[in-house]
């Protein structure tokens, strides 16, 4: 556990740091006459050297981390929820659905969910985890409003704990998802929390600064915008694996170049998933190795259909078969051997129920896109297509270039326009003045269907820039209704090929590809989950489990 | 008029240029496209849940009401809780004001102590090897922004030669107990030296990032002035009294070349704040310029206010100080003044 590693930005061996530590000397045998510059610099390369002797893991992710579970929802939440707290059931390893966790077991009788907990779990402050502390959790989660808890909200009547390790969840009515959602529901440490509320706040401000979890990690320090320092909890109910980290230093926002130099120098570990493609391939080409997170991911062209012409949906159709879906894997391919995305053939990404294998892939086919068109009430040329990229993510530009050479082939005259993130959140909520086409990624909130589909197109939900194509379907209505109160896996599992169906002709948008969301891991370290799939866990963000994370043993 | 009296009079005038100000950005962060409710909580927020955040940030009440509102918290020391961090945006601002002031405040002092003397040399040298040299890497300096030298620095400071450290404000291994915020201060005043040299050594390359663009512009400012000093005939003056060159060039030419130097120097040491956003997302420097922009994208207006009125806040003291400081180098100025 104490082997000596370099955990800085060195500049002089170990020893030479040993040496000036203790005062053995060693500067006092430069000669005096030295320029103080020299002598200077001199200091401060030593003083710059390392002495840590733990395996520290150093990650990073776009800015901000939020450490409080019931407000996180992106994936430097999540990442730091599942390392800091723990959930009643886990996306299943290697799978879909969920397996045990907190919870050894559970029945389900019809909206009624009864949960036993394991007797072995205690809180990092040593409180023993109970049925009582489920029970707080969640109505903490639903009170504060923020977070996933919108997944919850509305759908439990009540929970109550039946005995110290047993729990039931009522629900208002059947919802089949429920079980999968649970993965968002983390449980924190009544005792904890209780002790730290102010004027009836639910240590609203204290948790987004402290931790009061069961997880394997616990918080050292928190800086929303810069770092996260967690120390491993020995106590901590699962093994690690061989060689986990002892310390975790999770960066925020750091850029490219920052990244690129860090790994060259065995600074940084595990890069984020926002880097250029580019510097990806410059990090494999210095000793990186590139894995990708499925994560139930699809990369979307949302397709406005309440604004003409894409409100006729053979216009739409033309466009989809227009779409050039090989160039577009072209574009995601990052090296000959690491690609960030996968042909899709549906609105489902693979792993979730409702997706079908033996369907075909999405294909160029020009010549029924001009089929479709001429279907179409609109004329092309009457009709300027607006493509909006986010301006935060340039790569996407790529894509929307792309349309935009395509489509004017069919006659359409398409504008494309950066869009600031704020700036598109606000006009995706207005549909009939919202761009013709969004470029967006959506990943699934659990490992169900119901989670991306229900969201993304089911008339009743408000605008956003998840739903912004706007869709409107009766007969698709009905089917997502239909799958969020089924238990029968079967069944539901042919509800969502129907809606999948549907989706398919409708086009409400483009499936351009199933993201593979690529990280850069530094030579040496084993990022278990992502390496080998039968140990991937099918969520985004949830494969980064620090404790499943290999170091060497001096880095 | 005395000095004080001037000073009293400055500052009430700064003072009405903050509130201006706080009025403004106010009113501006509510007209930036989006919701803040809305994106804080996330497109799976229900329309329930959003209209419960923006009660609670006072959003549906008239404007006016909700400039009273922020008035008054702001009397109390509360600048509302930012959705950016999650935490009081004071706690933010303290958090995050010393890092960047400290990279500004040396990379203010790498103008001064590099520009002054580079534009010295160029002057006395006017037209020689030195001058040219200095001409060619003033104007390198300037033509190019804070973070294409970031990205250049890093690359040939860490990539190819990895001498210094590229993120953060002190060794990961080194812990320091926080009294100011100010890394060099706290380092020394625990008695930690070997802490001290590791927070130098971190600083030095953002802030010579950062630093560069004023360099040069110091550099260009101070060697035109001087050569148009050692064109009037005081200095001609001197030559015919056989003073030694470097006593002119100090004493005669030097000084009167640097009030307008100061002036410039201190107007790009307050829009040092503004520049350092790049500087401090390149080298993870954890300071309030990276956090305004951090805010401003998420529409955090709470955040937004208060960034800017700390810079603006800033920017007003640093006038202050450089008005004062160019008064004295100039009595000329002191006196029209005075006798207004």
């Amino acid at each position: 556990m104490t082997q000596p590693i370099n955990t800085d930005h060195s500049l002089g061996s170990r020893e030479d740091w040993v040496m000036f530590n203790q005062g053995q000397g060693f500067l006092m045998t430069l000669d005096t006459k030295t320029t103080l510059l020299g002598t200077t610099l001199l200091a401060l390369t030593l003083a710059a050297a390392p002495v840590a002797a733990e395996r520290i893991l150093r990650a990073d992710e776009v800015a901000v981390g939020e450490i409080d579970p019931a407000k996180g929802t992106d994936y430097a939440d999540t990442v730091l929820a599942i390392n800091l707290y723990d959930t009643l059931v886990y996306p299943k390893q290697g799978g879909s659905g969920v397996q045990p966790h907190l919870a050894s077991e559970w029945t389900i009788d019809g909206s009624t969910y009864t949960f036993t907990l394991r007797d072995d779990v205690t809180f990092n402050s040593g409180n023993p985890l109970t049925a009582a502390d489920v029970v707080y959790s969640f109505e903490r989660m639903i009170a504060l409003a923020q977070g996933n808890s919108s997944l919850f909200a509305g759908v439990v009547e009540s929970v109550e704990a039946t005995a110290d390790h047993t729990v039931v969840f009522t629900l208002a009515e059947p919802f089949a998802p429920f079980l999968a959602t649970l993965v968002r529901m983390p449980v924190v440490d009544m005792a904890t929390v209780q002790a730290n509320e102010v004027d009836g706040d639910w240590a609203s401000t204290w948790m987004s600064q402290n931790s009061a979890g069961s997880g394997p990690y616990i918080i050292t320090s928190h800086d929303p915008q810069t770092e996260t320092v967690l120390a491993y909890e020995t106590d901590y109910f699962l093994e690690p694996v061989e060689g986990y980290p002892e310390t975790v230093r999770f960066r925020y926002g750091l850029e490219p170049s920052t990244v690129r130099a860090l790994m060259s120098q065995g600074e940084h570990d595990i890069s984020s998933q926002w880097l250029p493609p580019e510097v990806y391939a410059g990090l494999a080409e210095d000793g990186a190795t590139l894995v990708t997170e499925a994560g139930l991911t699809g990369e979307y062209f949302k397709l406005n259909t309440q604004r003409a012409p894409l409100d006729d949906v053979h216009c739409r159709r033309a466009l989809a078969y227009a779409f050039d879906y090989a160039t577009m894997a072209q574009l995601t391919q990052i090296n000959d051997d690491t690609s960030t995305g996968t042909p899709m053939s549906g609105a489902i990404p693979q792993g979730l129920p409702g997706y079908d294998a033996s369907l075909p892939v999405f294909a160029q086919d020009m010549a029924l896109a001009q089929e479709e068109l001429a279907l179409c009430a609109y004329d092309p040329a009457e009709y300027p297509l607006e493509v909006a990229f986010i301006a935060e993510t340039p790569a996407r530009e790529r894509g929307a270039l792309m349309m935009q050479a395509i489509y004017s082939t069919l006659g359409f005259d398409v504008e494309i326009v950066r869009t600031p993130w704020a700036l598109l959140t606000e006009q995706v909520t207005a549909p009939p003045t919202a761009p013709h086409v969004v470029e967006i990624a959506i990943a699934a909130a659990s490992p169900d269907t119901d989670s991306l589909l229900y969201t993304m197109y089911h008339s009743s939900q408000p605008p956003t820039w998840i739903s912004s194509s706007y869709y409107a379907n009766p007969e698709l209505d009905a089917l997502l209704d239909e799958g969020r109160v089924e238990t029968d896996e079967a069944v539901r599992q042919e509800i969502y090929a129907q809606a999948n169906a549907i989706l398919a002709q409708e086009v409400p948008d483009i499936f351009a590809y199933e993201l593979l969301s690529p990280f850069a891991v530094r030579d040496g370290v084993t990022y278990h989950n992502l390496a080998d799939p039968a140990r991937s866990y099918p969520v985004s963000g949830f494969n980064m489990r620090f404790a499943d994370i290999s170091l060497p043993d001096a880095n | 008029m005395s000095i004080f009296t001037r000073f009293l009079g400055r500052l009430g005038a700064s003072l009405i240029v903050l509130i201006g100000v706080s009025m403004l950005i106010f009113f501006i962060a509510r007209i930036i496209p989006g919701d803040p409710a809305r994106i804080a909580l996330g497109p799976r927020a229900t329309e329930a849940q959003v209209e419960q955040m923006r009660e609670t940030l006072n959003l549906n009440e008239p404007i006016i009401v909700q400039y009273s509102l922020f008035v008054g918290d702001l009397m109390r020391g509360d600048l509302g809780i930012s959705l950016y961090s999650n935490r009081p945006v004071m706690t933010d601002l303290v958090e995050y004001l010393p890092a960047t002031l400290e990279l500004v405040l040396l990379a203010g002092l790498m103008m001064v102590m590099l520009g002054l003397p580079l534009g010295a040399i160029s002057a006395r040298h006017c037209g020689q090897w030195p001058d040219n040299l200095v001409r060619v890497i003033s104007l390198l300096a300037v033509s190019a922004p804070a973070f294409v030298w970031a990205v250049g620095l890093v690359l040939v400071f860490a990539y190819f030669t990895p001498l210094f450290p590229i993120t953060g404000r002190i060794s990961d291994t080194l812990d320091v107990e926080r009294l100011t915020g100010f890394m060099l201060i706290d380092t020394l005043a625990a008695g930690r030296f070997d802490a001290f040299a590791s927070a130098l050594h971190h600083l030095i390359l953002p802030a010579f990032a950062l630093a560069l663009s004023g360099i040069g512009q110091a550099a260009r400012l101070t060697r035109s002035n001087m050569i148009a000093t050692y064109e009037q005939p005081a200095i001609e003056m001197a030559q015919a009294y056989g003073f030694s060159e470097a006593r002119i060039a100090r004493r005669y030419a030097f000084k009167p070349s640097l009030i307008p130097s100061l002036t410039i120097i201190g107007l790009d040491f307050a829009a040092l704040l503004g520049n350092a956003f790049l500087v401090e997302v390149i080298f993870a420097w954890p300071g309030l310029s990276r956090y305004g922009v951090g805010v401003i994208l998420q529409k955090d207006l709470n955040a937004i206010v208060g960034t800017v009125l700390i810079i603006s806040a800033t920017f007003l003291v640093t006038n202050l100080i450089v008005d004062f400081l160019v008064s004295i180098l100039n009595p000329r100025i002191r006196y029209s003044e005075s006798s207004r």
